[in-house]
């Protein structure tokens, strides 16, 4: 019969052909040219956002080659370059790695593994599922209120480190969702096998559920670095500085960290907010400024997520083989 | 300015004491050569370095408010790096007038920025906080009154059709026709609007930019009528940043709004700047209109210092002296504004000569 033959050579198409008695799937084509065009669109819309930015950032590249990465905030667009903005959005970035991948993650394992499964724990869910979708300028305003005015002593007022505890806290709920669904579609079999031998619930959640689960817990982190590198608002709230950011001399790790900073959201705001006028001697704008800037920016937020896709591939062949 | 020498040559002389400052030119002149010649170089005003080192003290001084201001602040904390060596660290940002009195009268801020006088709730504020403060105006600023330039039927308007146009009683037209009525009533002497779409682009209420433009243009119209004083219409296109603005502006031939001048000198080729009448015929905003106050659009720029900050820290001292000399108020030029006045500037010095005495 035919629909055995088709099985014999058995891709989906043949099958589906075969099921469907060979009569065209019209219904299905279309719905297929749909998707197509959805995805497309979303390509589209990308690659000419991208084009326009990489296009005005070139000629910054080229005529202000390193200066524009290791120089400071500047009244000129000659001078100006983004060094204390990374510096600003690098040290964010440690802190969220620092605080809120590990506290995210073993809040996310503890939630689907060891917590029983009754109303609180319920509760607690739908309540950082519901953290998650706050607004960053509700962060913005916490940070304001804890960490600026109330821990002056540690924080140092408005500073850095201020912006970088404000900043682990916001994406905290998406790293303990992420780690909690990825730690949730790991199969039963595994941890039961793994009871089944004698493994204590400690030694299944280290050598199988955690492994089987990275992934996805991977692609949390990605993502709560990317949010953490790219938000504004909270940073305003908290007063990173978009004019000029000096220090004296000489100044310690501890007085740099507790003293003001700005970070790239906050220098590309700034400069969006600047007069025009094209630089005496490159004839760059800060418009042209801002487009480098947001290279450096996607530059440094795939430069950090590029550890975890490498070992997300990792995990993912151990997975398959 | 009457610096000739070169790159060079200032290194050389500059001393020990200016050594950071030096190699950091170099660093700049290294970059800078690759695209232009060396006669550019050496004029350019962004990294002036003075020949002489001044006995400044050295500290951190943090500058907040207007970002009008902010553009010349930067350029005075730039001068101050290069002449004290990095010394003199002087921190500046520009969330807007109206917040950095906010935050310079909770004790945050050694300097605030201002376009505007402080308002009588703010010095209240510094009032409860025990705040003493020094006010100094440090330059004028010309609002600038635009539109798009295929606009050719409005040239001129004075402060009865501004009103009549962005005043509070404004509210729901969307043509200029609609407007014609009231500025006739107010007695208007400007010449009939078009029949267009009114597409009206301009700062905000967090804005000083929006405070001077009403106060300036609306305030004796709106108390004569008991509506706000304090208030534009609700219902255009608002926005704090000027960028924004200026491609509000751009984006409609039939448009209206208002941008600092600095902003309007940088895309002249994108506005039409309309011409002001408040009854001595029309004026257009250029620096020598704005300068002898001929232009009626033109506002004041501040600093003001905290006097209590300013005993414990000498840096602020080194900062505003830097700021009031010949050198430092050359950069509100610079920054795209015009300079006060000599007598206005020698006001300024002795409020600043007797607060420090």
């Amino acid at each position: 019969m035919a629909i055995t033959a088709a099985i014999t050579t058995s891709t989906s198409k043949s099958v589906r052909a075969a099921l469907t008695d060979s009569k065209r799937d019209v219904r299905g084509y279309l719905f297929a040219g749909v998707l197509l065009l959805c995805l497309l669109t979303a390509l589209l819309v990308l690659t000419v956002l991208m084009w326009d930015v990489v296009a005005s950032a070139i000629p910054v590249f080229q005529k202000r080659s390193t200066g524009f990465l290791t120089n400071d905030l500047a009244s000129s667009p000659d001078k100006a370059g983004v060094s204390q903005g990374i510096w600003g959005s690098l040290v964010i970035a440690g802190f969220v790695i620092v605080l809120a991948f590990p506290i995210g993650i073993f809040a996310g394992v503890y939630l689907e593994e060891y917590a029983k499964s009754n109303r609180l724990t319920r509760f607690i869910e739908l309540n950082i599922r519901n953290l998650a979708g706050v607004p960053s300028v509700v962060y913005g305003i916490l940070g304001l209120v804890v960490f600026v005015q109330g821990l002056t002593w540690f924080t140092g007022g408005r500073s850095v480190i201020a912006a970088g505890i404000t900043l682990a806290i916001l994406v905290l709920p998406i790293i303990i969702i992420t780690t909690a669904e990825s730690v949730r579609a790991v199969p039963a079999g595994l941890r039961e096998a793994g009871f089944g031998v004698g493994a204590t619930q400690w030694e299944v959640t280290r050598d199988h559920v955690l492994p089987y689960a990275a992934p996805g817990i991977l692609t949390g982190t990605m993502l709560a670095v990317a949010r953490a590198l790219g938000e504004a608002a909270p940073l305003l709230l908290i007063g990173a500085i978009t004019g000029r950011l000096a220090s004296l001399p000489g100044e310690s790790i501890v007085d740099q960290l507790q003293g003001k900073f700005t970070a790239m959201p906050i220098v590309i705001y700034g400069w969006a907010n600047e007069v025009n006028k094209p630089g005496k001697i490159t004839g760059l704008t800060f418009e042209d400024l801002n487009a480098a800037a947001i290279v450096v920016l996607l530059a440094m937020v795939l430069l950090l997520n590029g550890a975890a896709i490498l070992l997300r591939n990792r995990f993912e062949k151990r997975r398959q083989g | 300015m009457n610096k000739s020498t070169g790159r060079l040559v200032i290194a050389s002389i500059a001393g020990l004491s200016l050594f950071a400052a030096a190699c950091g030119d170099d660093e700049g002149a290294k970059e800078e050569a690759t695209t232009t010649v060396e006669a550019v170089d050496t004029t350019t005003g962004a990294d002036e370095t003075t020949t002489t080192v001044e006995e400044v003290a050295g500290g951190e001084v943090f500058v907040t408010g207007s970002s009008t201001v902010e553009p010349i602040a930067v350029l005075v904390g730039e001068l101050a790096d290069a002449n004290t060596g990095g010394a003199l660290a002087v921190t500046v940002e520009g969330p807007g007038t109206g917040d950095g009195f906010k935050k310079f009268c909770a004790g945050e801020a050694d300097v605030a920025d201002a376009s505007r006088h402080i308002k009588d709730e703010e010095a209240a504020l510094c009032a409860e906080a025990g705040i003493d403060f020094i006010e100094l105006e440090i330059g004028i600023d010309g609002l600038t009154v635009a539109t798009s330039p295929n606009n050719d039927a409005v040239t001129c308007l004075d402060f009865p059709a501004l009103y009549a146009l962005i005043g509070p009683e404004a509210e729901g037209f969307t043509n200029w026709t609609d407007a014609q009525a009231l500025a006739t009533e107010l007695g208007s002497t400007s010449e009939a609007f078009p029949d267009a779409d009114l597409v009206i682009t301009g700062p905000g209420p967090e804005s000083g930019t929006y405070d001077s433009f009403i106060e300036i243009a609306f305030k004796k119209i709106a108390e004569g009528r008991g509506t706000d004083p304090k208030a534009a219409r609700n219902d255009y296109t608002q926005s704090p940043n000027d960028n924004v603005i200026v491609e509000g502006i751009e984006g409609s031939d039939s448009s209206l709004g208002w941008v600092g001048f600095a902003f309007y000198e940088a895309e002249a080729d994108r506005m039409k700047a309309i011409e002001i009448d408040k009854g001595d015929g029309c004026v257009a905003p250029t620096v020598d209109t704005i300068a002898d106050g001929s232009y009626p659009l033109s506002r004041s720029l501040f600093m003001y210092v905290n006097a209590q900050k300013l005993a414990e820290n000498p840096a602020i001292g080194a900062y505003v002296d830097l700021f009031l000399s010949e050198e430092g108020i050359a950069k509100v030029t610079e920054a795209g504004y015009v300079a006060i006045p000599a007598d206005r500037l020698e006001a300024s010095r002795t409020t600043w000569a007797d607060a420090t005495a």
